[in-house]
């Protein structure tokens, strides 16, 4: 895992998660990309969250929406949202963290949750929602945040490199490889070896795109043509699986690190050319930064990007 | 301790085999499927039979598919497709690409062979209709 491989611990323990060190600037990239992206995503899906509201039939509570005995009052879905926006933003600019952190991260799980309860969860999300929560309950806005600004004892906090920063970011990596071995075994589980040796890749691909022509959706182009490669989706069927069950070598750090990201980012891309399914989160990488220096997306900016020496922020230390 | 709890509640779905949120056994596309397959959708009827697609938006009020199917599949399942169909037609009635035909919503299961209709070849296997109801005008 790059918070333990890369940045070794001082102390004389060497637990990996908890022993994990890293500076307080990486822990806080991470809120701001995690933030920033759930931000985007439930602002770009605002119409179906919003129209959640009128919804009265068909709900069947899953996650947090277990605790209603019914649908909610339009205001009240109105409310969460509102909230949720504006906690969100707070979330990203580490304004009041300790408020709108968790505000934020609940807010999505009761939003996410409420969305799945009508029929279809969309397993996109538990990662997003993962991911908040871990980041929300932890310090991740003592630095690059307007608390740390606001603050007037520079002391107050602790910036050097520790398990307190590292623990939140090895924890998420953990999430990470875990919900991925968790959908390998899963195809091994339900589908067997039938699912690597038979034709059930394939005929996902077309059950996505007949089912799209079904509903008056555009199907995959590529669909067409992806069926009639029989051959090919064994292979890729082998190589999903194995991405999967993979997934923990990612903790490793290092090159063998990033050939796993690549070759799932690809899987993504393959998933989402042929059938049109989008896992935003790992296409948009944000589901990889916890395994990654992601405080030198800033630090290590090109040059163009520095208006001047004196505006910079403090360095990684 | 922390870390161990957060392990085990990860884990837990899968050892009873129970997806939830945000916890879950993942198992979305994980079971094996033959190119024959059963689908939801809800089509335009005109009066001699002959039917059209609609779209994502006017089926489900929605622009994603898995929303869209798999609430109408829970509808027809828990016994409300005619509620969802009066729903579809209501929304089939002030959408502008619906068929001057069109005389009846139908909310279908249809069984196709999936790869011969992702090929354009003829793939109906079965048809049943789960509830009709007629666009108001």
């Amino acid at each position: 895992m790059t918070v333990s491989v890369d940045d070794p611990p001082t102390a004389t323990r060497s637990w990996p998660v908890i022993d994990a060190v890293a500076p307080p600037e990486r822990l806080a990239m991470l809120r701001i990309l995690t933030g920033a992206f759930a931000l985007v995503y439930l602002l770009v899906r605002l119409p179906v969250f919003v129209q959640l509201a009128d919804r009265r039939n068909g709900f069947d509570g899953v996650g947090l929406a277990v605790l209603l005995d019914g649908p909610m009052a339009g205001s009240t879905v109105e409310l969460t949202i509102a909230v949720s926006i504006l906690a969100g933003a707070g979330f990203v600019l580490g304004w009041r963290y300790r408020l709108t952190g968790p505000l934020f991260a609940l807010g999505m799980l009761g939003l996410a949750s409420y969305r799945g309860s009508w029929g279809q969860l969309l397993h996109f999300e538990n990662l997003i929602v993962l991911y908040l929560l871990i980041v929300a309950l932890s310090p991740a806005a003592d630095v690059w945040s307007l608390d740390a600004r606001r603050r007037t004892q520079p002391d107050d906090w602790s910036t050097e490199s520790s398990t307190r920063y590292g623990w939140p970011i090895a924890l998420a990596s953990l999430v990470l490889v875990v919900t991925y071995v968790i959908a390998g075994v899963a195809k091994l589980r339900y589908g067997g070896l039938d699912w690597v040796l038979g034709d059930t890749l394939r005929n996902h691909v077309a059950y996505a795109a007949a089912r799209l022509d079904l509903l008056g959706g555009t199907p995959s182009p590529f669909a067409g043509l992806g069926v009639r490669l029989e051959l090919v989706w064994p292979v890729a069927a082998a190589a999903t699986i194995f991405i999967e069950l993979a997934a923990p070598l990612a903790l490793l750090g290092g090159r063998i690190r990033t050939v796993w990201v690549i070759a799932t980012w690809l899987m993504h891309v393959g998933i989402l050319a042929f059938m049109l399914i989008g896992f935003p989160m790992p296409l948009f990488l944000v589901a990889f930064a916890p395994l990654y220096r992601i405080e030198r997306l800033w630090t290590q900016r090109p040059s163009w990007a520095r208006r001047s020496p004196s505006t910079q922020p403090a360095a990684a230390r | 301790m922390i870390t161990a709890g957060v392990l085990a509640a990860l884990v837990v779905p899968v050892v009873f085999d129970r997806d939830g949120f945000p916890l879950s056994t993942y198992p979305m596309y994980s079971r094996t499927r033959g190119d024959a397959v059963t689908l939801a959708t809800a089509q335009a009827v005109d009066a001699d039979g002959t039917s059209s697609t609609l779209t994502l938006a006017v089926i489900g009020d929605s622009d994603d598919p898995l929303v869209v199917a798999g609430e109408l599949r829970d509808a027809i399942s828990t016994g409300s497709a005619d509620q969802r169909c009066l729903e579809i037609a209501e929304r089939a009635a002030g959408w502008d690409g619906l068929p001057g035909s069109t005389v009846t919503i139908e909310v279908v299961t249809e069984r196709h062979d999936v790869v011969a209709q992702v090929e354009g070849e003829s793939s109906l296997l079965e048809r049943t209709v789960h509830a009709w109801c007629e666009v108001p005008s």
